[in-house]
């Protein structure tokens, strides 16, 4: 092994430094990657800690060598082969971290110190938060103070010299970073496909309906988008969502269902009345659909419509997303090509006789399609239906012993088998999932759509009507709906189906700093996490630069970059120079001279001022001179000023000429 | 096999522009002699930045954004502080001790600030290794000490000296040339053995010493050796705690010796210059008068430490073509 020279070996303070930095780097990551990942790597910490003090710990080339392989094996069989972003991540991490193991040369640590810089990004994929963008900050602050000290040279003072170099030039960085943040060119579509983890769970509403799926998110208090309407916003019990329409229902489950898909002409609106203007900032969703208000009558850009009026992302929505729209709130929407009409008819096997009556029922008493409905929305408001988010366990029937037994359930139960109804009267249906209402936010002045926001609701194809919705859930006497247990533990608030009581101030209060919480959310998710090539345009479009695009912004941002950097170098560089001491006397000596009226010219050595100001003012003429005895052979002459600085002080502390009674024109100052 | 640096060296050395020397005999480093590239370390870190700008921007993260932004911009400000890391010092180099050939010259560069901005890592990069780099404070200066292999007598010269600075984060390194005048003179490297000077070339019978380190005039004080006269030390220095110091005394003012050129018959010039510097050093060694004479060139008879240099001098810098110390003369 070739030698490695003195002031290459890192020190054991850098050592103990970047392990530390690592670990401050990693603990983030500990919450979302698996416990097996975690134990692997607080080991190889805690060896290269205790290493600090007993070196033989450390291990030799085989050693590390099979300390490598477990760790690949480990990452590979925690999460079952290399694809996915913890897949990648514990890879990446447990690599790193080896690196640890063998710190020979200093820049073996600048190597771990850049590649945290990465482990930061990646970091970033998994927790967005503010907080978290802080202690990152503050880890990042850490590294570049051990970059410093590893370059060393510093002198005197090193350890608090390096935190010092550190700050400043992060501070200086901090502008650069704020012009590229705003005007760096960003991609409006990824380069390369993203590999959607198939093992990470996704958030939200799925594009499956079962029996417990929504009552499981109405429990989960996430939030799920924002909205901000311009305008009055609609009441809260207009406001349906909408997300994946479902087809296809094998009596227990609902599905997209077999030759239904998103492609196709877009579902056209015959009608529309009452748009309405908004904004919507969804959450990532790891899925493609974008929510909207019944009717969505605008597309987004990159998005597009289904033929059954969802939005659809052109991207998997794996960031957060904000999206402008319009909807209309009364609409009529032209009749579904065969195919699909002939999905909405489809009825489950499981059909029994005592439903088959029911519906025999509701069509010997109605007349018409609508009339239809109405039997059957009444039939849930008359029979003692319970609406409840614990709903009793259904067998293998889950709509016959849901309509005739149980009678207690969540809006899917209520969806599902109302559609099931529907259909067995040759009306064609179909359910739709996505929220319903939203929880305005005075403080922001937007509306928050929370996970227990989640909804499902049925469609109903009219004659002549199209489309119309039709929410079973709503039909339920409001005196049986249960807002005791688990409605009362849900973070969201009260919502359409619940009146909660607002109760005491206290309440109030706490909900107030969560509205105001929110807000700031809320700004950090537009501002920050949500800026995108639409804000960088419109900034551009401000500036009246909107016809350049992406070069107006390449542009910008150089131009910028260019005066910023011009400005540091300037301050940086820039070095008053002190006065000699001397010449700082003489220069207090004109400066009371020019007070009277007699100003040095540019052009005049001490001799000759003080030969003009004797024959303008022959009063001052024995201080003057005085001070040029003084001054000349100190300033020009060979010896040493000293003796003569303090004359020529004491000198001027009493020299206040005061202007002359008369100054006669002539002796003015020439001009 | 092609060698990349000295067909660098040749090719492109008249390329760099150098840091002159002022009036006053100190080089100040200007704006437009400072050269400026990245370093390993640098390129690492560029690459790095660069996948975390494809990924950030491909997964439309903007935190990652940031962050990228962040370290690239730390990364700009750094190269900048590189540079104003030189831009202004004053350099200034000068010879040290003079040596014999074979031992390393030593030459003193100091580097100093006159402004109040205080600079950091500063070193003269030699070969493999790095010599240890300073700090100097704001309107001050500090010392570099560089050594040179000698292979040659005479005026070593240091042409010129990289100066260079990797501050703050080792991304970047700066350096620029420096032109100097110092010099350390190199004497010519002594024989092993050489006849005694003043006999005849190829007689090898020692001269007998005249007289001894007797009774004659006081030369000066000298460390004690095994088989002095106990009448020889001087006991009062003993009692003030000084140590063995032994009264030299010799050199009676008649006894000189002629060390010279025409004395030996080496045919090298080189050779006999290396013997007449061995004989130089034992004569001194021996404390007695000698002189030495040189084609052209004669030191008169002398002794002490100011004699021995002026005549090791002469033999660093004769030109048994054409003596220049002859000519200046």
């Amino acid at each position: 092994m070739r030698t490695i020279p003195s002031n290459e070996r890192p020190e054991r303070t850098q050592i103990l430094w970047v392990t530390l930095v690592l670990i401050a780097a990693y603990l983030p990551l500990a919450g979302h990657l698996a416990l097996q990942i975690s134990a692997f790597v607080g080991l190889l910490f805690a060896i290269r800690l205790a290493s600090l003090r007993w070196s033989a710990v450390l291990p030799g080339t085989w050693p590390l060598a099979a300390l490598t392989l477990i760790g690949v094996a480990n990452a590979a069989v925690t999460y079952q082969g290399w694809s996915g972003q913890n897949a990648g991540t514990a890879l990446f991490v447990s690599m790193l971290v080896l690196k640890l193991m063998e710190l020979r040369r200093k820049s073996d640590i600048r190597l771990v110190a850049t590649l945290i810089g990465f482990l930061v990004v990646v970091e970033f994929l998994f927790d967005q938060s503010p907080w978290l963008v802080l202690y990152l900050g503050a880890v990042v602050l850490g590294g570049i103070a051990l970059l410093v000290d590893l370059n060393g040279g510093l002198g005197e003072a090193r350890r608090r010299g390096a935190i010092t170099v550190a700050v400043r030039l992060s501070l200086q960085a901090l502008p650069l970073t704020l012009i590229l943040f705003l005007l760096f060119p960003r991609l409006s579509a990824p380069l390369w496909n993203l590999g959607v983890d198939p093992n990470k769970a996704t958030t939200g509403i799925s594009d499956s309906l079962e029996p417990g799926a929504i009552s499981e998110l109405v429990l989960n208090g996430e939030l799920a988008f924002r909205a901000r309407f311009e305008g009055t916003p609609p009441a809260a019990d207009r406001l349906y969502w909408r997300g994946p329409v479902l087809w296809q229902t094998d009596g227990r489950r609902w599905s997209a269902g077999e030759g239904i898909t998103n492609s196709g002409p877009a579902g056209a609106l015959l009608e529309t009345a009452r748009p309405i203007d908004y904004e919507v900032t969804l959450e990532a969703t790891d899925q493609r659909w974008l929510f909207a208000l019944d009717m969505p009558a605008s597309v987004p850009d990159g998005a597009f419509l289904s033929p059954d009026h969802q939005l659809i992302a052109r991207q998997v929505v794996s960031a957060v997303k904000r999206y402008q729209v319009t909807s209309a709130l009364d609409y009529r929407t032209a009749a579904p090509d065969p195919a699909r009409l002939a999905a909405g008819l489809q009825v489950p096997d499981n059909v029994t006789p005592r439903m088959r009556r029911l519906v025999e029922d509701w069509q010997g008493r109605s007349n018409d399609d609508w009339a239809l409905v109405q039997a059957g929305l009444q039939f849930f408001n008359r029979e003692s239906f319970h609406y409840t988010l614990m709903p009793p366990r259904l067998g293998a029937n889950p709509t016959d012993e849901f309509l005739f037994e149980t009678r207690r359930g969540f809006c899917e139960h209520y969806a599902g088998s109302f559609a099931v109804l529907m259909r067995m009267a040759g009306i064609p249906s179909r359910i739709v999932l996505g929220y319903l209402g939203g929880e305005l936010n005075r403080v922001g002045g937007y509306h928050m759509i929370w996970q227990s926001d989640a909804h499902a609701w049925v469609e109903v194809l009219i004659d002549g009507r199209g489309w119309v919705r039709v929410d079973p859930t709503a039909a339920v006497d409001p005196s049986r709906v249960d807002n005791s247990g688990a409605s009362r533990m849900l973070g969201a608030g009260p919502s359409v189906r619940f009146t909660l009581e607002q109760a005491d101030a206290i309440a109030r209060f706490v909900r107030n700093m969560r509205l105001f919480a929110d807000s700031l959310d809320a700004a950090w998710q537009d501002w920050v996490l949500g800026f995108s090539v639409e804000d960088q345009l419109a900034l551009l479009e401000r500036l009246r630069l909107g016809e350049l695009r992406e070069y107006g912004l390449v542009a910008l941002m150089l131009a910028a970059l260019g005066l910023t950097l011009g400005i540091l170098v300037v301050a940086s560089i820039r070095e008053r120079k002190p006065l000699d001491p001397l010449q700082a006397e003489y220069a207090r000596f004109c400066g009371r001279l020019a007070k009277i009226g007699l100003d040095r010219l540019p052009n005049e050595g001490p001799m000759d001022y003080a030969g003009r100001v004797v024959a303008q003012r022959p009063d001052l003429a024995p201080t003057v001179e005085r001070f040029m005895e003084l001054y000349v052979p100190a300033r020009y002459g060979p010896d040493d000023s000293g003796d003569a600085l303090v004359a020529l002080a004491d000198l001027l502390s009493h020299f206040r000429p005061r202007p002359a009674r008369q100054m006669p024109d002539l002796l003015r100052r020439p001009r | 096999m092609f060698n990349w640096t000295r067909f660098r060296a040749r090719r492109f050395s008249n390329l760099f522009r150098r840091v002159a020397r002022g009036g006053d005999g100190v080089a100040r480093v200007g704006s437009r002699q400072i050269y400026i590239l990245p370093t390993g370390n640098g390129l690492r870190f560029a690459a790095v930045l660069f996948v975390m700008l494809l990924g950030s921007l491909n997964y439309q993260n903007n935190l990652g954004l940031l962050f990228t932004f962040f370290l690239a911009s730390v990364a700009l400000v750094a190269m900048h502080h590189t540079w104003f890391n030189l831009l202004g010092l004053s350099v200034q180099a000068r010879g040290g001790q003079p040596v014999f050939v074979g031992d390393d010259t030593s030459f003193e560069v100091v580097v100093g600030t006159e402004g109040k901005r205080a600079r950091y890592d500063i070193g003269i990069p030699a070969g493999e290794t790095r010599h240890q780099s300073i700090a100097i404070p704001g309107r001050d200066s500090g010392t570099i000490r560089i050594a040179q292999t000698t292979l040659r007598r005479g005026l070593a010269a240091l042409d010129e000296v990289t100066v260079e600075t990797r501050y703050p984060l080792h991304l970047f390194r700066a350096w620029c040339y420096v032109k100097t005048d110092a010099t350390t003179l190199v004497y010519p490297k002594p024989a092993q053995v050489a006849p005694e000077p003043g006999s005849a070339a190829g007689d090898t019978e020692p001269r007998r010493r005249q007289g001894s380190e007797g009774m004659e005039d006081y030369l000066g004080p000298r460390g004690y050796r095994d088989g002095d006269s106990p009448r020889q030390i001087d006991w009062k220095a003993y009692a003030r705690e000084r140590g063995l110091v032994v009264k030299q005394f010799g050199g009676d003012e008649g006894q000189e010796v002629w060390i010279d050129w025409a004395g030996l018959t080496a045919a090298d010039p080189e050779i006999r210059i290396s013997v007449l510097t061995r004989q130089v050093l034992d004569a001194a060694e021996a404390q007695v008068r000698f002189g030495l004479r040189l084609p052209g060139l004669e030191e008169a008879p002398g002794r002490g430490a100011g004699h021995l240099q002026r005549c090791l001098t002469h033999l660093a810098l004769y030109d048994h073509a054409n003596d220049p110390l002859q000519r200046a003369a």
